[in-house]
């Protein structure tokens, strides 16, 4: 065998075992993927809305419970941790630019983006919780924007850092003060790239759970109170399923259903919403 | 008046951004308070005893660092030449029609939540692993699985887009001296994107060190070393999942706060060496 | 239709009603370009960009071949048999028809191992024979003198000029027949540039080259043949001295006279 068919030979192998691993690894999230949507359109029906939380065997259960709690905790993370974020990015990419400062919050948002989320929990468990004396729906969407926070500044330092400075410039040259600059022209510049920023934070913090596992804790009952523990989607779905009770079970992999369908979507349009603008 | 504007938007946007900062130090601050007592009490036996017994009030996290140590490490070991594979094959072989859809399926599926995984692993992956090798099909083999799998689309993702950054003029510069794929790999995309590669891969570790959700339902949380990967074993994680709602004295509780704290440290350290030393941002210009 | 002057010397190439479709057009970028290569001797392709002479001259190493969905037809016969045909082993046709970009391409590796690596790749194992051939590639690169202390460093070290210069290096120590050179001097200084210039004319004893380069005075200091190419057809080809000074295409003139491009 010459070389060169030696060459040939190995290449065909390494490029043989190379697509397998790819196809193993397609093959495993696939088939979760799979599991997932079975499982959940089996498990879904009207009832899971219309009804909350009963003890195993019942007739009416729903998830209501979960999916009002879920939207109120992570509805209220984003309405305060997305301003914040954006705020704290325009620091970045308007003023502090190139700065120590700057530069030394880019490093440490970077470093919490990729943090154990659980220890925020654990956290959050120490100053809210150990001090109000029991679990509450607060504890748990302050622990969420605590997560939510460095996502959303990284993101718009980023996009912002995009918008050509000519476009600043011509804006200042009509005489505009720095805030009007930012506010009526960088913002709207880069208004995809954070729209886009904060749908994808938005997805990664409703998937969480070990943060709110002793925050928020868990309710099996409505309640719209923020002093009080509160169901969420992920503590129920982990609760659920760790159960002994198949329709208890069944309702857990409802709620991962819908989580993930609602994950899914926010992602889709995240990159939709780039794509279009990129096409223009 | 504008300029007051000015002023003050200028101002809240800084303070706003200087409280990054201030929750990171902040959570190592509280942490480390919440400690002490666990700390002053156990001292160093604390990282080196594995008895963890809360009746008794002694508590030892040896076994709950070496399950972080050993179900990361596996994790690992099977994970790291698949998603290298799939990073292969999404920047090299993949036919252009290919390429986008499998690498944005990879890229959602790395958004799927790893509470999920978990799930999936319990009711799924638990029962293959009981008939294959055994024991009750908890513990730490079938942790090291799903989190390899967890961790696969997110490290096969970033290691592509490190791969992705060797120029194509380089490539075909080796194609042109007679290269076949796999030399082009071995010999131009490796080394060109080496320190990206190294640095995803220990992003990916990173992450797996700290995942709670994949691992707690399949790892069983019992604090015992052991060499037989298919007795139920606990992690860090795993033990603050399942025990801070449980805790009842302050000894106990400030145990689980210096584990938190040690995962704190250890991931910290991790993603800042992969950050800063391999995958440095490019400085602004 | 176009003129197409005769070449005395041997051929090295002959591209015969030659077309190429890429696979995200409908139209083809090249349009039955008809011909010769003359052996050792140099032929510039010159034309405005986007006229397809970079394409062309990917064609003759199947570089397209990376790509998928590219699409040829016609013929381009090397040694006898049409390469374009799909059955071509690409990668004995590139270890002889070697080819030079329009940057510096040198590897992530040393010196050494930049020059050696298509030595290696062919299976050469000898290490005095690698040395040999590869102090042999760098004399003839006239390199040599500049590198011979520093072999084991990192090739990105070296100035732009002297990379392309190795890189030319790395190209002929596998010896091929014929070189491609893409603009090879489009990211250099005036300096770096007359020294390939000069390498180029002074290879075309050992091998045939094809040279692209948007730059009509490099044409006509290092070629011997100069083929004039616009939106994708070949107007005109000739021997340099003739093509500058009286073209026979009206296209032709107008382009060297500065009148477009």
């Amino acid at each position: 065998m010459t070389a060169t068919q030696k060459r040939v030979l190995i290449n065909r192998i390494v490029m043989g075992l190379s697509t397998l691993s790819a196809a193993i690894g397609l093959f495993f999230l696939f088939w979760i993927l799979y599991i997932l949507v079975s499982n959940g359109v089996e498990a879904i029906n009207w009832d899971i809305f219309m009804f909350e939380g009963a003890p195993p065997g019942y007739e009416e259960s729903g998830l209501k419970q979960a999916l009002v709690g879920q939207l109120i905790i992570v509805g209220i993370a984003t309405l305060v941790g997305v301003p914040l974020g954006i705020l704290a990015g325009t620091y970045l990419s308007e003023y502090g630019q190139k700065s120590k400062l700057a530069e030394t919050i880019r490093d440490i948002s970077d470093i919490m983006m990729s943090a154990p989320s659980i220890v925020v929990g654990s956290f959050v468990y120490a100053i809210m919780v150990v001090p109000m004396g029991h679990f509450s729906a607060w504890a748990g969407i302050v622990a969420l924007t605590i997560i939510m926070l460095p996502i959303i500044l990284r993101t718009t330092d980023d996009m912002l850092h995009l918008v050509p400075t000519t476009l600043r410039e011509a804006a200042f040259a009509l005489g505009a003060p720095k805030y009007k600059v930012i506010t009526q022209v960088v913002y709207r510049g880069a208004k995809a790239g954070i729209l886009t920023g904060i749908l994808l934070g938005v997805a990664r913090v409703a998937g969480e759970t070990a943060p709110l596992l002793f925050t928020s804790f868990n309710d099996n009952f409505m309640s719209t109170d923020l002093m009080e523990p509160m169901a969420s989607l992920t503590v129920t779905m982990y609760n659920y399923a760790t159960s002994p009770y198949e329709d208890w079970q069944r309702l857990g992999w409802a709620a991962a259903f819908i989580l993930s369908m609602f994950i899914l979507g926010l992602n889709i349009i995240g990159r939709l919403v780039l794509l279009t603008k990129k096409g223009k | 008046m504008t300029k007051i504007i000015d002023n003050i938007f200028a101002n809240s946007t800084r303070l706003i951004a200087i409280t990054v900062l201030f929750i990171t130090a902040w959570i190592f601050t509280v942490l480390f308070q919440e400690s002490l007592l666990s700390m002053q009490t156990f001292g160093i036996d604390f990282v080196t005893e594995s008895k963890w017994a809360p009746n008794l009030e002694k508590f030892g996290a040896f076994a709950a660092i070496m399950g972080s140590v050993i179900s990361t490490f596996l994790a690992m070991v099977l994970a790291v030449p698949v998603a290298i594979g799939v990073a292969i094959f999404l920047s090299e072989i993949a036919h252009e029609k290919l390429k986008a859809p499998v690498g944005v399926s990879i890229e959602l599926l790395a958004a799927i939540p790893s509470v999920i995984y978990g799930m999936w692993g319990l009711f799924y992956f638990v029962p293959i692993v009981r008939d294959l090798f055994g024991g009750i099909g908890i513990g730490m083999l079938t942790a090291g699985i799903v989190l390899a799998i967890m961790i696969l689309p997110f490290m096969a993702a970033v290691t592509r887009d490190a791969m992705n950054t060797t120029p194509d003029i380089l490539k075909e510069s080796a194609y042109a001296l007679g290269g076949t794929k796999w030399d082009v790999v071995r010999d131009i995309v490796i080394p060109y994107s080496k320190a990206g590669i190294i640095g995803a891969l220990i992003l990916a570790l990173g992450r797996a060190i700290g995942e709670t959700m994949a691992v707690t339902f399949v790892m069983g949380n019992v604090h015992k070393v052991s060499w037989d990967l298919t007795k139920p074993a606990t992690s860090i994680p795993v033990t603050l999942a399942n025990e801070f709602t449980e805790a009842d004295t302050d000894l106990y509780f400030s145990s689980l706060f210096e584990l938190a704290l040690i995962l704190l440290v250890i991931s910290f350290t991790i993603i800042s060496v992969a950050k800063f030393y391999f995958l440095r941002r490019k400085r602004r210009s | 239709m176009a003129t197409i002057c005769k070449v005395s010397e041997e051929k090295a190439l002959e591209i015969k009603k030659f077309q190429f479709t890429y696979a995200s057009a409908d139209e083809p970028s090249l349009k039955e370009i008809s011909m010769p290569i003359a052996k050792n001797s140099v032929t510039a392709l010159i034309g405005p960009s986007g006229c397809g002479k970079s394409t062309l001259l990917r064609s003759i190493n199947r570089m397209h071949d990376l790509y998928p969905g590219n699409k040829y037809e016609g013929e381009i016969i090397y040694n006898g048999r049409n390469i374009l045909n799909p059955k071509e082993d690409l990668i004995d046709l590139r270890i002889n028809i070697g080819m030079i970009f329009q940057k510096p391409t040198a590897f992530p590796m040393s010196i050494m191992d930049n020059v050696a690596y298509g030595l290696k790749l062919q299976g050469i194992k000898n290490k005095t024979e690698i040395k040999d051939r590869v102090e042999k590639a760098l004399t003839d690169a006239a390199i040599w003198k500049e590198v011979k202390d520093r072999l084991k460093h990192d090739a990105n070290g070296l100035s732009g000029g002297q990379q392309q210069r190795l890189c030319i290096a790395r190209a002929i120590a596998v010896e091929p027949e014929i070189l491609l050179f893409d603009e090879p001097t489009s990211a250099l200084d005036p300096i770096s540039t007359q020294g390939i210039e000069e390498l180029v004319t002074e290879l075309k004893e050992k091998v045939s080259i094809v040279i692209v380069t948007h730059n009509m005075q490099q044409a006509a200091r290092v070629s011997d043949y100069t083929g004039f190419m616009y939106l994708g057809e070949l107007i005109e080809l000739g021997k340099t001295e003739e093509l500058f000074v009286t073209p026979a295409e009206k296209l032709t003139e107008e382009y060297i006279t500065g009148k477009f491009g």
